[in-house]
C-alpha cells in the first residue's frame, strides 16, 4: 500500500503543473549530485551552490520538456548541470585546474564529504559501480577523461594541457570510454 | 565496430562534448539519419552521464533550498504556455523591463509592425530600444524570430515563432557570437504553435556580441554548437 512514492519523471510531471511539493522531491533527491558536480568543476563553493540554483530554476522551467524516452532524469540532469558549468566556467574565461576536485580525492575539506542517511539508495550502488570501473581504467585514459567531463576542454585543449599529441588524446578518450561502458555493461 | 558510413569512432568523445566543432556537427548532422548511431550514442551518453558520479559528494548549505524556492516564487507559475495569443501579447518575453518598454513602444505604434519588422534588420525603438529581425534558414523556412535588447544592453530577449517543435531528445540553443567565439544563452523548446520567447542570458552586457544564432542540440544543450542553424542575425547595423 505505501507503494506511492513517485518515481523521477512522475515528479517532472508534477513539478510542470507548478507542484512545488514535487520540486522540493526531486531537490531532495539530486542536490547534492547537482552541487557536487558544480562544486568539482568550479572549485568555489559560493559559486557552486549558485550553480546548483540555476539548475534548478531550468528545472522548474524546463520540466515539461523533458521526455522519458530521452533517458534517466537524473541524466538529463546530470546534463543541464555539466552545460551550465561548462558555461560558467567560459564567462569566467579561467579553467581552475588547482581548484577543482578529483576522482581520487578520498580526503576533502571538512564539511564537504557527507553521508545523508535519505540519499538514494540506487544512485549510491551506481556511484560505487562507477568508481569501480574508474579505477580499472588506466590513469592516462581516466586523465583525459576527467578533463573532457569536468573540464569542458575540447580534444585539442587537453592536447594542449598535458603536452601530448592530438591522435594520442583522442585514442585515449575512445578507449577510455569504451572500456567504462564494457565495465559498466558487464554488471 | 567501424564503417565508413557510420561515425562510431567519434560517439565517445561526442558524447563527452570534447569534439572540436567541426567534427562535432558532423556528427549531428549523421545522427539525425542513422539510427545505429544514435542509439550507441545514448549508452555512451549513459557513461558519460555516470561519470557525474564518481565525483567527491559534497552537501550544499541548508539555506540553499529556501534561496532555491525564494527564486521560484519570485518567477511565478511555471505553467506552459498557451497555444495561441493575440500578437502584441505573443510578443511579450518572460520577464522584465524590456518586455514592458516593447508593448509600450508597440502599443504606439502602427499595428503592422511586426510585418515590418521581419523585412527589417534592426528598428529603433522607445527609450532606446533595439530590435533586431534574425534571418531564418533552409532548416525552418517558415521560422521568425526577433531579439530585442535595451538601451544598456543589460536587459534582452528573444522571441520566436513557427519554429518546428522538435522531437524528443533535441532542442532549440540560442548563441551570443563575439569574436567566432559563442556563448551559450538559453535552451529552450517551443510549444505546438513554434512559439517561445525567452530571457537572453549573458555574462556581460549584450554589445559587446556581434551575432546571435539559434541552433538545434541535444536536449540539454551542448557546450559547442553541434547543430543545425535555424535563426541567425547582427546585432548592430551595417
Amino acid at each position: 500500500m505505501r507503494d506511492l512514492i513517485p518515481d523521477d519523471a512522475a515528479l517532472l510531471t508534477l513539478i510542470a503543473q507548478a507542484q512545488t511539493s514535487a520540486f522540493n522531491q526531486l531537490y531532495d533527491r539530486y542536490n547534492r549530485l547537482v552541487f557536487s558536480i558544480a562544486i568539482s568543476m568550479l572549485g568555489d563553493r559560493a559559486v557552486a551552490e549558485e550553480a546548483t540554483l540555476d539548475v534548478f530554476v531550468q528545472v522548474w522551467r524546463r520540466a515539461g520538456t523533458y521526455r522519458a524516452d530521452q533517458g534517466k532524469v537524473s541524466t538529463w540532469l546530470v546534463a543541464i548541470t555539466r552545460h551550465h558549468v561548462i558555461d560558467i566556467l567560459r564567462w569566467q574565461k579561467a579553467r581552475p585546474e588547482s581548484h577543482g576536485l578529483g576522482w581520487d580525492e578520498a580526503t576533502l575539506q571538512d564539511g564537504l564529504v557527507t553521508r545523508a542517511a535519505e540519499e538514494n539508495a540506487e544512485l549510491s550502488l551506481q556511484r560505487e559501480r562507477v568508481r569501480e570501473a574508474l579505477s580499472h581504467l588506466p590513469s592516462d585514459q581516466s586523465e583525459v577523461l576527467m578533463l573532457a567531463y569536468f573540464k569542458g576542454h575540447s580534444h585539442s585543449q587537453i592536447a594542449e594541457v598535458l603536452a601530448q599529441p592530438l591522435g594520442t588524446i583522442k585514442t585515449r578518450i575512445r578507449l577510455g570510454m569504451q572500456k567504462l561502458r564494457q565495465l559498466l555493461e558487464e554488471e | 565496430m567501424t564503417d565508413d558510413t557510420h561515425v562510431l569512432e567519434l560517439l565517445p568523445a561526442y558524447a563527452l562534448d570534447c569534439l572540436e566543432e567541426a567534427e562535432a556537427r558532423l556528427v549531428a548532422e549523421h545522427l539525425r539519419g542513422c539510427l545505429i548511431c544514435r542509439d550507441e550514442l545514448k549508452a555512451f551518453q549513459n557513461v558519460a552521464s555516470g561519470l557525474a558520479l564518481a565525483v567527491p559528494q559534497a552537501q550544499p548549505s541548508a539555506d540553499l533550498r529556501l534561496r532555491l524556492m525564494e527564486r521560484i516564487r519570485d518567477m511565478g507559475s511555471a505553467t506552459s504556455q498557451p497555444a495561441r495569443r493575440p500578437f502584441l501579447q505573443r510578443l511579450v518575453p518572460v520577464a522584465g523591463i524590456v518586455g514592458l518598454l516593447l508593448i509600450i513602444g508597440l502599443a504606439v505604434s502602427n499595428i503592422r509592425l511586426w510585418q515590418q519588422l521581419v523585412h527589417l534588420d534592426v528598428l529603433a525603438g522607445p527609450l532606446g530600444m533595439r530590435a533586431i529581425a534574425l534571418q531564418n534558414t533552409e532548416a525552418a523556412p517558415d521560422a521568425s524570430g526577433i531579439v530585442v535588447i535595451g538601451a544598456d544592453g543589460m536587459n534582452g530577449v528573444l522571441v520566436v515563432d513557427h519554429l518546428p517543435p522538435l522531437d524528443s531528445g533535441r532542442e532549440y540553443q540560442l548563441w551570443l557570437v563575439r569574436d567566432g567565439d559563442r556563448t551559450s544563452s538559453a535552451v529552450f523548446s517551443v510549444n505546438e504553435s513554434g512559439y517561445r520567447g525567452v530571457r537572453i542570458e549573458a555574462p556581460e552586457t549584450l554589445l559587446v556580441f556581434s551575432e546571435v544564432e539559434v541552433t538545434i542540440e541535444p536536449a540539454g544543450g551542448s557546450a559547442a554548437p553541434t547543430g543545425e542553424q535555424v535563426l541567425a542575425g547582427s546585432l548592430f547595423n551595417r
